[in-house]
């Protein structure tokens, strides 16, 4: 049922003036948030790490802002104070339910690695959410905008992350993995959801890889 | 009635174990699909139970009974759960084979009750009770009349026999024939007969009413319809004994019309719309003409069957077999609750006379639910009128604890199951992301998103118009918002008729303005277009429409690269583009010219389209040297709007020859000898081009002179000339050439008759007249200077019209307050004459300063005041006279009041007269100051006041005799008490100044010069070895003070001689220091000795020894020596070191007097101390009042009294002779 959603590359296109800016804006911040593999110069390793982990730590300072501008433009409940469903989910986010210690018992490698995927996977579902307020209430750019960007960061951060798998010798995933059908997309209610749990979880991992990333640094750096 | 209630009881009791649910879920399970479930009809129409016997070959109705319903109050149960309790009814006649119940309003279920009659005829009549109840019970029913039948039967016949036997004597009449149809094409009749007729049972039945017609029938038969009309029907039985015949008369109004019961053909559902499609056939066939039918269908849904809806729907019998249609859209949506539908019809046939009545319900069908959806929330993302009711549901299997919609929380419908739905009255417009609709379990949330909005708005201000001929752009507004967004908004469909062709709104040619607009290519020769904008969104659609000829609403773009050239010194060309297939239609383009300092003009011209959209116009009759800026706006004909004004151009006209010279004036300079030509640059409008010279020539009869060129930075020229009349001319040039000469003649025409005028100006502007002059041909001049300005006065000049009489100078230069001089002047044959000579000024100001003013003369009652004149720079304005105050007043006080003309005692004088210079102010007081105040006024107002005071001089004749009468009386109270003394001389020289003999003379008092030396001649004054006395006086007791006051009032006469004579033991020689010998002791207080001394001294001894201390004490020690000292006294007792202190109370002669303490005190510096004028020898006598004063305790020095302001009256009366 997912696949009958209009192509989200559609929405691409600027609308009007304003939005064209708001859009190109954060394509103009694009050549530093590329993986520095695709640069000429090859960049040490703590480099690497240090500009990831800024990055993380630019997202981290803008996920609570995001999810609350989203959650205000849906309208009650989902404005409310304390708004929460825990339960919801969607299966085809990277999960969340990882006990702590099991993954800071992880090695590094493999928590790069589920780290990178996330972050590609949240670029994506990302789209999917700029897509669905798109449907929803296609004037409320301030929504789309914000969520243009952390779409953007959080490509950003999984090609910085491919960079230091690469430069540590790991082998790279694939980023170009197209994402199969998500679910919760029939109603414009499912899609609200949908994009709550997005941002929500996209927070989650936001907080998860600016600590992964800061243990990573203090140990490249030294 | 025992096998009544048999029945009743065996019925009732299978009908009260009710069956399991599971049980009834199987038989619902069995009939899914299209089930044939009957339903229980709550509506209140009066159930009518049929009974018909079933026979091999036919089925006779053998009666029929109209329950009475149960009323719903009599239950007590709502409308919806409503049961049918037990039905009862006694059927006539009833004997053997089998009867067939047929009940009409009540459950369909009854037609399936076939009951064996009771074998045995004897009865009569047979009671039925029949139990209803819900459908439910149908199936417990049914199974349990198969156990009971038996021995429902056996009953049943037992009582039937019973009743056969009893009527076996009466005679098998047939009765109650009773009529049916359901179709009109034949009639049901049924009558009723004795039971037990037998099997075989036929009936001979005759229609009888013109003709007669007979039919051989069972007993219950159907018979073909009869004509309206009664018939008398003849039924008579076939072999029966002992029957006989009935007759019955029969009537169209006796038979009842009974559609058959209709069915249900489909029945289906769009889950979507929440809407029923309900089919069915009216099988019109059957029917043999066109009747109204009225269908009834009613609705039911949950499983409890709750009526939801119940409508009639009207159609008509064709005589064919007709599908109709009808359909149902729900309130709450389809998947919510299951729903059912049943329906029935009433022909309404006008043509049948009789009863009419309503067929039996179909059966009902029902909707299944849609196959298992994760959805659980119904409807799904809905779009809704805003203020509409909605209901919204949730299916699940889990216990909803509350739904909200927004933030309201909703009160929940409990559907089957756990099934929820909620209520939304008057739902409010829905914000961009819609209206949530949460449905809230234990652990998660299920929700709907709920779009209200409104239809669209007629689209506003629809206005189709043309840019180029090639597109018309239509704009509108869309009025109301709707509230709907992204896929639910507004969709716009633009579509012309004539053409056919239509172009959609995609939402992405919003213009700046917020209006809308939509691009439809113009075909070619076709100018008159019909619009429709249709509006459209889920909730409805709206239109407007325009009817436009697009070559009357051209809106021609903004006219680009317009371009001037210059052609000549008046004429440009205008080269402009204007993009558009204008050919067909004339275009309208304005130009507006705009000249620097100059309002812009408007020239419209007219031309045809052209292909290239390139055009061209010229521009003339403009200014030579000229800069010239254009634009250009269009539009076409007829008009419709103009184009945008294009950007400006600016052009600069070529020069031409200046039109006219310079304005020229000349005035000869403050020697006589050289003439000053002045002349004022020509302006732009007259230069016609940038004057680079000017060239000056005079000439006289005799000669031509021509200075060189002047530059066009100078505009005066000094020329020496002689005394000759010359005729200056002044030229300029520019690049096109020179201007016509302006001469002007260098003498002037004299004119005795000339005065000075006044006048007054408003603003900065002044009006001036003069006479006409019919021999002033070329022009006036009237040119002005200020006049306190040195040199040569000319400010400006201005030049005015040979016919004027008048004119008004106007120039920023006027100053209000400053005197400008005009001189008018006559031009004859280019020589001037003046005419006027005017000062003015353009407005008038207060004086600057008081005049200053002196006073010449004042005397005792005039002040003569002289002032001087106010000089013109400081005047301001024509004087029109001096305002003098006057008033009595001091210097302070008059400063302080100030001086106000309105107060009572100042008076004023008004000096009208300009050149009055002095005044003089009579009728005032003598010697009184006077505060004077002299300001000057002018039109402009009084000027500032200067003041001054003024004393008159004083009346001398009133001083003179002021003085002289004190003086007169002072010399007469003189010279008369002068009078008086000398008469009475003598007295007063007894009352006030008797004489006192004077010791000197007294030989008996004559005291050695030598007295301390011891000198023996002296016997009555003989001494001892001489040592100084000294008493000491401490205190004075009461007893010495009464001795001395006698001695005080012994008569003041007493001599010195005569008491020393009278008592002459009392004598005591006391030792006596000379005052001369204790000089030191004058002074005890520089000594500071403790002891206090007393000297005792006489009065010629007081000042005799300090006025003669030195020549007298030498030359006569005997003669200054008569002075006898005075006695000590016994006051002093308590001195101790007295030597006669044994002799005191027996000494005469003088002695202190007693009280001390009221001795006037002299001061040892005194100048009695001092004085030893022998003149005073009366002061101390005896007899003087003052004789206190004798005794100077040396300790008064010390005192506070001692001080030298102890001046008594006394002491001035004793000072006054020294004075």
């Amino acid at each position: 049922m997912e696949n009958t959603r209009p192509p989200v590359t559609g929405r691409e296109r600027p609308r009007d003036g304003e939005r064209q800016c708001a859009v190109i804006a954060p394509f103009c911040l694009l050549p530093l948030l590329l993986p520095p593999l695709s640069l000429g110069a090859p960049m040490s390793t703590a480099e690497s790490v240090n500009q990831a982990y800024n990055l993380a730590l630019d997202m981290q300072r803008h996920t609570s802002t995001l999810l609350q501008t989203y959650l205000q433009h849906q309208g009650s409940p989902f404005s409310d104070p304390d708004f929460s469903i825990p339960e919801l989910s969607l299966r085809t986010l990277p999960p969340t339910d990882m006990p702590f210690e099991m993954w800071h018992g992880l090695e590094d490698g493999v928590r790069l690695s589920l780290t990178q995927e996330a972050f590609w996977s949240f670029s994506q579902h990302l789209l999917l959410a700029i897509a669905d307020q798109s449907d929803l209430s296609p004037d409320n750019s301030m929504v789309e905008n914000q969520l243009w960007e952390a779409r953007l960061k959080a490509k950003g951060l999984a090609g910085n992350l491919a960079g230091i798998m690469t430069a540590l010798g790991l082998p790279t995933p694939q980023p170009n993995t197209l994402l199969g059908p998500v679910p919760l997309g029939d109603t414009a209610f499912q899609k609200k959801c949908r994009g709550y749990v997005i941002i929500r979880d996209y927070s989650f991992w936001t907080d998860r890889a600016v600590t992964f990333l800061g243990e990573l640094k203090a140990k490249y750096s030294q | 009635m025992g096998e009544h209630s048999e029945c009743g009881f065996g019925l009732r009791r299978a009908l009260q174990s009710t069956g399991s649910k599971r049980r009834q879920q199987q038989q619902t399970g069995s009939s899914a699909g299209v089930s044939s479930q009957a339903g229980t009809d709550s509506g209140m129409q009066s159930p009518i139970i049929r009974v018909k016997k079933k026979t091999s070959s036919e089925t006779r109705l053998i009666d029929v009974v109209h329950v009475r319903p149960i009323k719903l109050a009599e239950t007590g149960f709502s409308k919806e759960t409503l049961d049918w309790r037990t039905v009862e009814m006694v059927v006539v006649g009833a004997c053997g084979g089998k009867y067939q119940v047929v009940a009409e309003g009540m459950p369909p279920f009854l037609l399936l009750e076939m009951l064996e009659g009771p074998t045995d005829c004897s009865a009569q009549m047979v009671d039925i009770s029949l139990c209803v109840k819900r459908p439910s019970w149908l199936v417990d029913r049914k199974r349990m009349r198969m156990a009971s039948n038996s021995q429902w039967l056996l009953l049943t016949a037992v009582l039937l026999y019973l009743t056969n036997q009893v009527n076996s004597q009466k005679k098998s009449t047939p009765h109650d024939l009773k009529c049916v149809t359901n179709n009109l094409k034949v009639w049901d009749c049924s009558w009723r007969a004795l039971f037990g007729a037998g099997r075989a049972a036929s009936y001979e039945v005759c229609i009888e009413k013109r003709s007669r017609t007979c039919y051989l029938l069972e007993k219950n038969t159907t018979i073909p319809p009869l004509l309206p009309g009664h018939y008398e029907i003849t039924v008579h039985p076939l072999y029966e004994f002992g029957s006989s015949k009935s007759k019955f008369i029969l009537n169209e109004k006796n038979i009842s019309l009974i559609p058959e019961t209709p069915e249900i053909l489909n029945l289906s559902a769009d889950f979507s719309t929440s809407t029923l499609h309900l089919k069915w056939n009216d099988k019109g066939s059957v029917f043999p003409h066109y009747s109204n039918v009225i269908w009834e269908i009613k609705v039911l849904h949950k499983k409890n069957m709750e009526i939801v809806k119940l409508v009639t729907y009207s159609t008509t019998l064709n005589g064919r077999d007709t599908i109709h249609h009808w359909n149902w859209t729900s309130d709450m949506p389809l998947e919510c609750a299951i729903h059912y539908v049943g329906i029935r019809c009433y022909i309404d046939d006008p043509q049948f006379s009789g009863h009419k009545e309503w067929s039996d319900w179909s059966l009902l069908k029902n909707i299944s639910l849609p196959p298992d959806s994760q959805t659980k929330v119904f409807p799904q993302d809905k779009v809704i009128l805003a203020g509409s009711d909605i209901t919204v549901c949730c299916v699940t299997q889990e216990k909803v604890l509350s739904a909200q919609i927004g933030s309201t929380h909703c009160p929940l419908i409990h559907l089957d199951g756990e099934n929820v739905a909620i209520r939304i009255r008057n739902i409010s417009a829905s914000a961009s992301s819609g209206t949530n609709v949460v449905f809230s379990v234990e652990d998660n949330i299920f929700g709907t998103v709920v779009f209200a909005g409104y239809p669209p708005d007629i689209p506003q201000k629809l206005n189709c118009e043309t840019y180029d001929l090639k597109e018309i752009i239509c704009t509108w507004n869309t009025g109301r918002p709707t509230s709907l967004e992204g896929p639910r908004s507004t969709s716009y469909t633009l579509f012309e008729s004539f053409s056919g062709k239509y172009v959609r709104f995609n939402g992405d040619e919003v213009s700046a303005n917020e209006n809308y607009q939509l691009f439809f290519q113009i075909l070619s020769n076709q100018e008159i277009h019909n619009f429709t904008l249709n509006a459209q969104n889920l909730l409805g659609q709206t239109e407007s429409t325009l009817l436009v000829n697009i070559t009357e609403k051209v809106h021609p773009r903004i006219p680009t690269s317009l371009k001037a050239k210059d052609i000549n010194s008046t004429a440009v060309i205008l080269s402009w583009h204007l993009p558009g297939n204008f050919t067909k239609v004339k275009l309208l383009c304005q130009i507006e010219i705009n000249k620097t300092n100059s309002e812009h003009e408007l020239r419209n011209v007219t031309m045809r389209g052209v292909e290239s959209s390139n055009y061209l116009t010229t521009v003339d009759k403009l200014n030579p040297y000229t800069i010239y800026t254009f634009r250009i706006r269009c539009s076409t004909d007829p008009f419709w709007k103009w184009s945008k004004w294009s950007n400006e151009k600016q052009c600069l006209t070529t020069e031409a020859i200046p039109s006219k010279g310079p304005d020229i004036w000349r005035e000869w300079s403050s020697d006589g000898r050289n003439l000053i030509i002045y002349w004022k640059p020509l302006p732009i409008n007259e230069a016609y081009g940038k004057i680079l010279s000017y060239n000056v020539s005079y000439s006289s009869d005799e000669e031509t002179k021509s200075l060189s060129e002047i530059p066009d930075t100078q505009h005066r020229a000094e020329l020496q000339l002689d005394k000759n009349d010359y005729i200056i001319s002044v030229v300029a040039k520019n690049s096109a050439g020179s201007s016509p000469p302006s001469k002007i003649a260098s003498m002037e025409i004299p004119n005795d008759d000339l005065k000075i005028e006044q006048a007054l100006g408003m603003g900065n502007r002044i009006l001036l007249t003069w006479n006409y002059d019919p021999n002033m041909t070329c022009d006036y001049v009237i040119k002005w200077c200020n006049s306190s300005q040195s040199g040569p006065c000319l400010m400006d000049w201005k030049k005015v019209p040979p016919n004027s009489t008048e004119t008004v100078i106007e120039s920023d230069q006027f100053r209000p307050g400053v005197r400008y001089n005009f001189s008018v002047y006559g031009c004859r044959n280019q020589g001037y004459q003046l005419l006027r000579s005017v000062i003015g000024y353009v407005e008038e100001l207060a004086p600057a300063v008081a005049p200053n003013f002196t006073v010449e003369d004042t005397s005792a009652d005039s002040i003569l005041v002289k002032w001087e004149e106010i000089p013109v720079e400081e005047l301001r304005g024509f004087l029109r006279g001096y305002l003098f105050y006057f008033e009595k007043g001091e210097r302070d006080t008059s400063k302080i009041m100030g001086l106000e003309p309105g107060r009572f005692d100042t008076k004023v004088k008004n000096i009208t007269d300009i050149s009055q210079k002095t005044l003089r102010i009579a009728d005032l007081q003598g010697k009184t100051s006077y505060h004077l105040v002299l300001r000057a006024y002018t039109g402009g107002g009084m000027g500032p006041e200067r003041s001054m005071f003024v004393v008159t001089k004083e009346n001398s004749e009133g001083l003179i005799i002021a003085i002289l009468i004190p003086v007169a009386v002072a010399v007469i109270i003189g010279v008369v008490t002068s009078i008086l003394c000398y008469r009475k001389r003598e007295w007063i020289k007894e009352t006030f100044y008797p004489d006192i003999p004077n010791p000197e003379n007294c030989k008996a008092l004559q005291f050695q010069k030598s007295v301390c030396e011891g000198n023996s001649a002296l016997k009555t004054l003989e001494m001892n070895p001489c040592t100084p006395n000294n008493v000491e006086v401490l205190e004075t007791r009461s007893v010495a003070l009464k001795i001395e006051d006698t001695e005080i009032i012994s008569p003041v006469a007493e001599r010195p001689e005569d008491r020393s004579d009278a008592e002459p033991e009392n004598h005591v020689v006391v030792s006596y220091c000379p005052p001369v010998i204790e000089e030191e002791l004058a002074n005890p207080g520089a000594e500071g000795g403790g002891a206090s001394q007393v000297i005792y001294i006489d009065v010629q001894s007081m000042y005799q020894p300090q006025a003669k201390p030195e020549g007298e004490l030498d030359s006569d020690p005997v003669g200054g020596a008569g002075y006898k000292p005075q006695m000590h006294l016994p006051v002093t007792s308590t001195v101790d070191d007295l030597d006669a202190d044994d002799d005191l109370d027996k000494t005469a002669g003088y002695r202190p007097q007693a009280n001390v303490n009221t001795w006037n005190l002299v001061s040892p510096d005194s100048p009695r101390s001092t004085d030893s004028n022998s003149e005073i020898v009366s002061f101390g006598s005896p007899c003087s009042i003052n004789s206190r004063q004798f005794l100077i305790p040396p300790k008064d020095e010390d005192s506070p009294k001692s001080s030298g302001g102890g001046w008594s009256f006394t002491n001035f009366f004793q000072n006054k002779p020294n004075d």
